[in-house]
This record gives C-alpha cells, structure tokens and sequence, in this order.
C-alpha cells in the first residue's frame, strides 16, 4: 500500500520536470515579434517598427492585428501611428525618434478589454560621429632614441553612443597599426615615429550610427619635434672680468637635427632675465662664452634648443646654473657730501665726510678700503692729509677755509677714479631756485630751477621731520644736466621730509634751498585741542596749540572751529591754520557752549576733543556799573546818616542813653521821713537844653478840681488812673527809667470811679506807651509796668532801715541794672527836674492825666513838659507841695533792694514800637 | 605650365634628397647604437671581423665616382630592399630567440627597419621622378642563410648590421651627388666625387 503511493508521487515528480524541461528549452512562443529588434537609432529620424503575430496564436486566441496596441514606456502611442499592414502585421511611425523611448511594445487585447504583452524591444537613440576636427601632433623627444609623436584634435559633439576613435597614420608605402586612444576620446599617443619621411595622420570616429574621418595630417615628424633641453649646463669664469663661458650638451643627436639655441641670464636676487642674442647661438653648439657682464656679480644661466630652422617647438628651458665674473677695479669713486658744524668754535669747523658705499656694480669686487685726502686750498705749501677707513664717513676737525677732499674706494684689484669735493669758506654761489616736489609712483620727485652758471652736480638732502626724533640727513649727488630726481630712500607716506638742494660748482658751493614735503598725506591723527582763554557775555576768545609734526600727516590747510548750544544748531568758522587764537563773538549771555576744532590737510580732518564754556550774565563792566554807583550811595547815604547822627547826637544819646537820676544827688538824701527833702528844680532848660523837644505840641494836663495838690489827696498812692488821651501807653513816671520818661504820671481823666489800687503800700504804675501822634509813627516810648509796688511807703521803709548810706548802695546796684549806663552830668539835671515834678505831683499823683505827646518821630518826646504858663503853674504847685509828703518814682526805681523784694519789679527799658513792655 | 611642373620636380626632389640624407645620417647613428647594443645583447666582440656576409649587398664599390645618378639610385634601393627583408628576418629571429625580454633591442631593430624602408621609399620616388619608376621588387630579397649555427647567425646579423651602417654612408653621399646642380637632371656622376 504504502510503495503504491510511492509509485504515484513519482510518476508526478517525473511529469513536472518534463514540463519544465520544454519551458526551458524554449516550448513557451510568444505570439509575436517586433521588427527590428533593438534597433539604434538616429535622432530626429523616423523610425517605423512592425509587430508581427503568429499564426498559432490567431487561431488559438482569435486575435488579429487590428487589436494590437502600441506603448512606449507604458504610454500608449496614438492610434494614428498605427497601420494595419495585413491581419497579423501592425506598424506604428515614428516621424522623430526623440519622442521615443525605451521599451517599444507591442501589445494586444485579447478577450475583449484583456491587454496583453505580445513583445517589446529597446530602442537606443544617439548621434552619428561627427569629423574630428584641428587634428595635431607633437613628438616629445624622451630620450636620445625615442621620440613618441602624440596627436591630439577636437571630437565633436556627443553622440550618446559607444563612439571609437582611432588615430591612423601610414607612410604611403606602409601603413602601421592604429593608434587607440586610452580613457580619453581626443589625443593618441604613438610609441615611436621615424623622421624624414612624411606621415599621414587622420582620425576615425565611429559608432552605430556610422563613422567619420578626419582631414589627413601629412607630416615629416621630425618637424614637429619637441627636443629634450640640453643638460649638464656648466658655467666657467672666463679670463676677463666681464666673461662667463657655459658648456653643455645636446640630447639629441646632431643626425636627427641640428639645434640652435638660447641662453638667458639674470643677476642674482634679480627677477628680470636678459638673452643673449639669438643669431649668436642660431647654430649647433655646446658651448657659449656670454660676454658684457658685470665684474664679480654673480649670475644665473638657462639654456633651450630648437630645430635649427625654426620648425618644431623649442625644448624646455634647461635647469638654471650660476657662474660669478671675477673682480675688476671699482668704476667710479664713492658719492661724498658733508655736513659742516660750525657752533664749536668760531675759527674752525667740524667737518662730518660721508660717502656712499658702491654699489655691486660700481665697486665691481670687495672694497678693502677707501682713501681720503684733504688738502687746504689756501695754503698750497701745507701737505694734503690722507686717511685710510673701512668706513663710510670721517669726522674731521678743521680751521675755517676751503678744502678739497678726495675719496677712492680700493677692491683687491685696484682703485677706483678719485670723487672730489669742494668745501667752500662760504656758500657764495647762485641756489637753485623754485624748489618743489611731486608725489609721484610712490616716489617722491623734487624739482628745481637750475641757475644761470653751470652747475657740476646737485647734492640733495632730505631728512625726515619728527618731534621724536632727530632729522638724520640723508643725500644724494645728482649730475648737473638734470633738474629734478627721486629721492632715493625710503620714504614714507604721512611724513614729513625737510628737502635741500645745493648746487655744486666748480669752484664753490650755493646755498640750499629746502622745501617740506609729503610722499602721502593722510588726515590729522588728532585733532587740536581748544580751550577758552577769556569767556565774556558775548564772545569767548579760543586758544588752541598747533599740532606736532607727527600729528599732522600732511600740510594742515585749515582749522575749523565748531560750535553750539546744547539745543542749537552747530555753527562752523574756517580758521586760518597760523593762527593759534579766535574769537567767537555774537554768542548768547550765560548760555553752555560746546565748541571743538578741526584741523584740515589735503585729505581730510580730524575733530579735536569738546570743550564746554559759559558765557557769562554780564558783560564786564556791568557789574561795576550797578556796584559802584550802588556802593556810592550806600556811602552817601551812611555819611549822611552819620552827619545826622552828629548833628543830633544829643538827642540820640537822649535817647539811647537815658539820663538816669543819681539818687546820691537827688533831695532823697537829705529827705527825712518827716519832712520830705525840698528839691532844687531846675530849669526847663537845664533839663532839656539846645531845644531838643522843638516839637512837643501839647501837653494837656487836666486839673481835676477835685484833685487838689492837698495833703489828702497825697497819701493814697492810688497812681491807676484812666488814660484819657488816645495813647493807650502808660508812663512809668519813674524817672530812673529814662531822661525821657516822666516822673509824673500819666495823668488822664483819672476818673475817681475807675478802679484804682488804695493801697497804701503799693503804686499802679501805668504804662506809657507812645503813639504815633494822629497817626504818625511814634519813634519811642517808654511804658510804666502795670505792676504795682510800694513807692513811698517802701522807700520810706528802706531809708528807715538802710539810712543814707544804704540807700546810696542800692542806686548802685539800680545802675548796674541799667546795663551800666552811666549817670552823666547832662541826666542829672533831668534827672533832678523830674524829681521836681514828681515832687510836684506828688501830693496829687493820681490826678495827673497822661501826657499827649505828638511830634515828629526824629523828635524826641518828653513826658511832662511844660510850657511857659503850665510849668510856672506846675512849678507853682510844687512849691506849695514841698512841705507835704512827696513821693518821686525815682526812689522806688532807686532803691534795688525794694524792687528785689517785690516780684513786679521793672526796670526801664528801651522800647521799640510798641511801647515798654512790664516785666 | 612645363616650367611649373619642373620646378616642382626640382623642389620634390631636392626635398626628397635632402631629406633622403639626413635619414641615411640618423639611420647610420641608429644602426651604431644598435650595433653596440647587439654586441652587447647578442655576446659578441665588438672586433670580431667579417669579410664577406652572405646574402648582404656590399656597399664599396669601384669606379663609384663614375656612376649615373640613376645607377646610384638602382644600387642603393636594391640594397635596401634587401636590407628591409635582412632587417625583418633577424627582427622574427629575435623576437623568437629572445622574446619580449629585451624589448629595447627589438624596438632598435624595428625602428631600423622603418628607416630601411623609409629610406627605400624615398629611393623609389626619386626614381619615379626620373621617369623611370622603380625596379619591381623580386620576391622577398635573398634568402636569409638557414644552414647556419646560432653564432654564426648572431655574426651574420652582426654582419648586416654592419653593412648597413656603410650603407648608410653611401647613401648620403650618393644623394649629396644627386643634389649637386650640375648633375640635377642628367644624375651624371662627378669625376671629382668619390666615396
């Protein structure tokens, strides 16, 4: 059972390879084909491609040409390029093949809208070859027997195809195997060609869509050769000092051609070859003697080779090879100037020689030495004096004259041609003139106008121009033909140079003439720095320092001061670059200036730094204007004050310095308790001399007739009385207060009924306050203190107590109160009035009314005056009172000892406007 | 028009001489170095001696000065004709004996027989413009000698080499003689030449 299932299996197994075995053994048709079969194409050509089907499949699948469909790439391709040929051949058209792409095929649709591949082909499109084109050859000679020939020429355009060219070449008798260019399309190189018979050369190019040949190239090699350069180049010094001989040999052989030749040399360090001339060497050689060279210079030679004729191409130039001449006698004697200086002494000069080393070319060797010689021309008799330096320059200390001094420069060969110079006693002969100076290709050329004499040559001197440095004078000789050089030397740009020109005679010297010069100027590196010298109101006066030399870097042709307000437009003056001062003016008082300064040369400024100034509020004098006149009148004014002062000292010392009663010279003295002192009254006028109260007005004093100077009306000491008149001040009437206060009271209307202190130990004092009389201003017043203190009784008490002698202490100690006002002579009989008048008053104080004082304010008030009828009245009164008690203010104010026991004790005092203020 | 065309006979044939010479010169100077390098390559004594090398046409000849330019002209191509085929036959011989070994003797030998055949060409030009035209050429030249050993064959080729290089002199001056403007056109020989 089981080998039956065996048995099937590989019976199918053998069926299954048979039927792969057809399909791999190409069983399987297709049902058609393309025509043609990948073909390759040319583009823009047409192309016409025919599908084919085979007979086994019409029957088998019922299709037929009509259903075929053609694709290019899976794009179906327009039915209108069709053309059903027969029932089994379909053709499409292609007008240009550039709208073809691979793959063609070939397609039908079986069964209705069933599509099916029936083939395909690929389609390959590209350009014929074009003709090669500017076909040329070379033969690079390799070596002495080969000598390959390598062509070269332009292959057209791309053919999108696999294109091969080959180089073909023939003689006419023999043609030779092709030459096939590796990795490249357009050059071929051929091994070996043979010389002397001409060559035909042309170039093939062909691909699949055809071939193309060059133009033929008929050519003898040898014509086209590219010798190799000679080698083993040797250069030999010759026997003259000018000679180089140089050998060497030809690669190739003088049977293949004959060469010519060029030699190139240059000095060394040089970059610039010469040749020697070319018909010199124009024929076969190996050696060549180069002539007219420089002695003991060292040079370089190359060498090449060509076809004798000229056809071909020239070789390489050789490796280069150096050779140096030998030395020769220098050519020409050093250049000598010197610098003269004669601030040593008077007589003599210090003579600096200086020379220029020769250069290479001149000194034509090594110099050894130089040999200088100085002869005075003035004493022909004296011997030159001859020195022999290594250096360039001697130092000689000479007594003024004219000297001729000669330099030779010594090589190991000989000596060169003596240089001379003249030096002078004095610079006597004509200058150049018209000295100037012109930048030009990053030189600097100085010009001159040459002066009438013949001049021999021109020395020209120059230094640089610097405030770190000194001016190191450099120079140079220039022949007497010319009129103007470049400076030979380094000269800088942005620096300035000092350029002297002396002309050199025969017999003498002129003077130089200098002129400064930039070889480029550049803007300042800074600017000038500004400051004020004198602001005003209106104008400032500006001051600024020139700028160094090293600063400037070029000719400063202006200054340009700027300036502004804060807020203002800025405002520009040119300045005159001399000038180290201006003066702004029109400027606006007591304003902030910004002002900075440009220096200008050729190129361009540079701003210095800002300075800010002030104007001032005043212009000057102004504030003297307004002072002085001010001061003057101050003055004045204090003089008058003064005179015044002077004319009215008594009042004022009336006023300033009351007369204070002295109680060791008032009647108190010799009052006892029982008889009251009778009191010298003196006079009105012994008070109050020299009219010093001219305008007291009035002084109303109203007699109550009820207040009778009576012993009955003395004892109460009631002094409160009513003011009556407008002045609401109240009179102390003590008279120690002040010359001016009244010992009296203010006597108004002293109304009985108005309230009053009977006590019989103390006093209401009033207050005297002056005031301003129908309002006027009252100048002073004096005010009794409201307080009230025993008066009579006190004083009484005291002098019962202290007796005579204590009650001078306590005056004493009243005037120390008093600030120290000294009792004067001239108080004291004011003083002793008052004591009158209180004296007077005092069997009646109450009774007195106040004092209406008016007048003017420079006047000074008194406090009971009396006028003519009055004060006899009063004096009247008082007389009549004498036996009576009296009571005098002044001897309360005078006793001190009483006034401390009481705490309302007051002292006079000066009162300012406003009355006398109690205490 | 005649004048034109024998003006440009004359230059064509002066061109030819001229260039005929300068290659019978290098191809001197090639077989000379060739020479050496075949002594050295072959083994052989630079002195070795050779009286007579069979098959080799001889370049002494008598009476030379009283040969015809076109006597000359015969002579010298015949010997090159020869030469061409010697030249050829020891070029197989010595790729076969030596290989691709020693390249630059046969890349010397070749570059010889170029020259040989060049110079051929040139001798047949100038025949052709004397209006006679070249010779034809009779089968592949003489026989190269089979009967001889190894050493020997390298003599005999020592031999050729040799030949050729006076040869190469002779010719020169056969075409020097041919340049001459007295025997432009008759080619006659001058009694005062000799070789």
């Amino acid at each position: 059972m089981f080998s039956g299932w065996n048995w099937v299996a590989h019976c199918l197994y053998l069926l299954l390879n048979i039927c792969s075995l057809e399909v791999s053994g190409g069983l399987v048709q297709s049902c058609g084909h393309i025509i043609p079969e990948s073909p390759v194409l040319a583009l823009g050509s047409n192309f016409t491609a025919l599908c084919i089907l085979n007979e086994s499949c019409l029957d088998f699948g019922n299709i037929y040409a009509n259903q075929i469909i053609w694709k290019i790439k899976n794009k179906v391709v327009p039915k209108e390029q069709y053309r059903e040929i027969n029932r089994t051949v379909s053709s499409v058209t292609f007008n240009d093949t550039s709208s073809l792409a691979t793959p063609l095929t070939c397609n039908i649709l079986a069964d209705g809208q069933i599509e099916q591949n029936i083939y395909g082909i690929t389609v390959t499109i590209g350009l014929p070859p074009e003709k090669p084109k500017n076909l040329s050859c070379i033969v690079h000679q390799k070596s002495k027997l080969r000598y390959p020939m390598t062509c070269t020429w332009n292959p057209g355009r791309h053919t999108f195809l696999d294109t091969h060219f080959r180089l073909k070449y023939r003689w006419p008798q023999e043609n030779f195997p092709d030459c096939i260019p590796k990795d490249v399309n357009n050059s071929c190189t051929i091994d070996d060609v043979q010389f002397f018979v001409n060559l035909e050369v042309w170039v093939e190019a062909a691909n699949a869509l055809g071939k193309a040949e060059s133009d033929p190239l008929v050519i003898d090699p040898i014509e086209i050769v590219k010798p190799l350069s000679p080698r083993n180049l040797s250069v030999n010094s010759g026997i003259l000092p000018t000679v180089l001989k140089l050998s060497w040999e030809n690669q190739i052989s003088i049977a293949v051609m004959k060469l010519k030749f060029n030699i190139r040399y240059r000095i060394i360090g040089d970059t610039n070859w010469m040749q020697v001339p070319p018909e010199d060497t124009a024929s076969p050689r190996t050696s060549f003697s180069v002539q007219g060279l420089r002695p003991y210079t060292e040079y370089v030679f190359s060498i090449r080779c060509m076809k004798e004729d000229g056809v071909g191409y020239w070789s390489d130039w050789s490796e280069e090879k150096t050779g140096v001449t030998t030395e020769d006698k220098p050519s020409k004697g050093p250049a000598i100037w010197r610098i003269i200086d004669a601030s040593s002494s008077p007589a003599s000069w210090t003579v600096h020689l200086m020379w220029k080393a020769l250069e290479p070319s001149e000194a034509s060797g090594v110099i050894l030495q130089y040999e200088v010689t100085v002869r005075a021309k003035s004493s022909l008799s004296s011997p030159p004096e001859k020195y022999n330096v290594s250096t360039t320059n001697l130092t000689l200390k000479l007594p003024n004259g004219t000297y001729e001094v000669t330099v030779i420069a010594r090589n190991r060969v000989g000596a060169s041609p003596p240089s001379v110079l003249l030096i002078p006693a004095s610079n006597t002969k004509a200058p150049v003139k018209n000295v100037r100076t012109l930048p030009k290709d990053g030189k600097l050329w100085v010009g001159w106008t040459a002066p009438n004499s013949y001049v021999l040559k021109y020395v020209i001197e120059w230094c640089l121009v610097s405030n770190s440095s000194d001016c190191t004078i450099e120079w140079q000789n220039e022949p007497g033909n010319i009129q103007g050089t470049y400076l030979k030397g380094d000269i800088k740009p942005f620096k300035c140079y000092l350029i002297t020109v002396y002309p050199l005679y025969a017999d003498g010297q002129g003077s130089g003439q200098s002129v400064k010069a930039y070889l480029q100027q550049d803007r300042p590196s800074k600017g000038p720095t500004i400051q004020t010298k004198k602001v005003g109101k209106a104008e400032a006066v500006l001051t600024w320092n020139h700028l160094t030399v090293d600063e400037q870097n070029g000719f400063i042709r202006s200054y340009t001061i700027f300036y502004k307000t804060i807020d203002g437009n800025e405002t520009a003056v040119t300045v005159d670059p001399s000038k180290t001062e201006y003066t702004l003016s029109s400027l606006t008082s007591d304003t902030l200036y910004t002002v900075r300064m440009m220096a200008y040369t050729d190129e361009g400024g540079r701003s210095g730094p800002d300075f800010t100034f002030t104007t001032q509020k005043f212009g000057k004098g102004e504030i003297e204007a307004i002072v002085v006149p001010v001061c003057l009148a101050f003055l004045l004014i204090v003089l008058l004050g003064v005179l015044f002062c002077f004319n009215k000292r008594d009042l004022i010392k009336k006023h300033i310095w009351p007369i204070v009663p002295d109680p060791s010279k008032s009647n108190i003295a010799q009052w006892s308790p029982q008889v009251p002192a009778k009191h010298n009254f003196s006079s009105k006028d012994q008070m109050y001399p020299e009219g010093s109260f001219t305008d007291v007005s009035v002084v109303e004093i109203e007699a109550d007739d009820k207040k009778s100077f009576s012993e009955q009306d003395l004892k109460p000491f009631d002094l409160l009385k009513k003011e009556k008149s407008t002045s609401e001040g109240h009179s102390s009437g003590i008279g120690g207060s002040s010359c001016m206060s009244s010992p009296r009271q203010s006597v108004s209307d002293s109304d009985e009924g108005e309230t009053t202190q009977n006590t019989s130990s103390t006093v209401q004092y009033s207050t005297v306050v002056l005031n301003g009389y129908r309002d006027q201003t009252p100048v002073q017043v004096f005010s009794r203190s409201e307080s009230t203190q025993p008066l009579l009784d006190s004083e009484e008490r005291s002098e019962d107590h202290a007796g005579g002698s204590d009650s001078t202490t306590q005056r004493q100690q009243y005037f120390k109160q008093n600030g120290g006002q000294d009792e004067t002579n001239t108080d004291r009989p004011c003083f002793e009035r008052t004591k009158q008048i209180t004296s007077a008053n005092e069997g009646d104080l109450v009774g007195f009314a106040q004092l209406q004082i008016s007048g003017q304010s420079s006047q000074l008030l008194g406090l009971g005056l009396e006028k003519n009828t009055q004060e006899a009245a009063l004096l009247g009164v008082l007389q009549t009172s004498t036996e009576g008690q009296t009571v005098r203010p002044e001897t309360v104010e005078g006793n001190p000892l009483s006034v401390d026991e009481m705490p309302k004790s007051y002292l006079p005092q000066t009162v300012r406007q406003g009355g006398y203020m109690p205490q | 028009m005649a004048a034109a065309d024998s003006s440009s006979v004359a230059l064509r044939r002066r061109d030819l001489c001229s260039r005929g010479i300068r290659l019978a010169g290098k191809m001197r100077s090639d077989v000379i170095n060739l020479l050496d390098t075949y002594v050295e390559q072959q083994g052989l004594d630079a002195s070795a001696s050779m009286a007579v090398v069979e098959g080799v046409p001889m370049a002494a000849v008598e009476h030379w000065d009283e040969q015809t330019g076109t006597q000359r002209l015969l002579e010298n191509l015949a010997a090159y004709r020869a030469f061409r085929a010697l030249l050829a036959q020891m070029l197989e011989e010595q790729r076969e004996q030596l290989g691709e070994a020693d390249a630059a003797l046969g890349r010397a030998l070749a570059a010889v027989l170029l020259q040989v055949s060049a110079f051929a060409y040139h001798l047949e030009e100038l025949l052709r413009l004397e209006s006679r035209g070249p010779p034809s050429e009779e089968g592949a030249g003489p026989p190269p000698p089979s009967h001889l050993g190894l050493f020997e064959r390298k003599l005999w080729g020592l031999g050729v080499l040799r030949e050729l290089a006076q040869w190469a002199v002779r010719s020169a001056r056969d075409l020097r003689q041919l340049t001459k403007p007295s025997l432009g056109s008759s080619l006659a020989p001058s009694p005062a030449e000799s070789p």
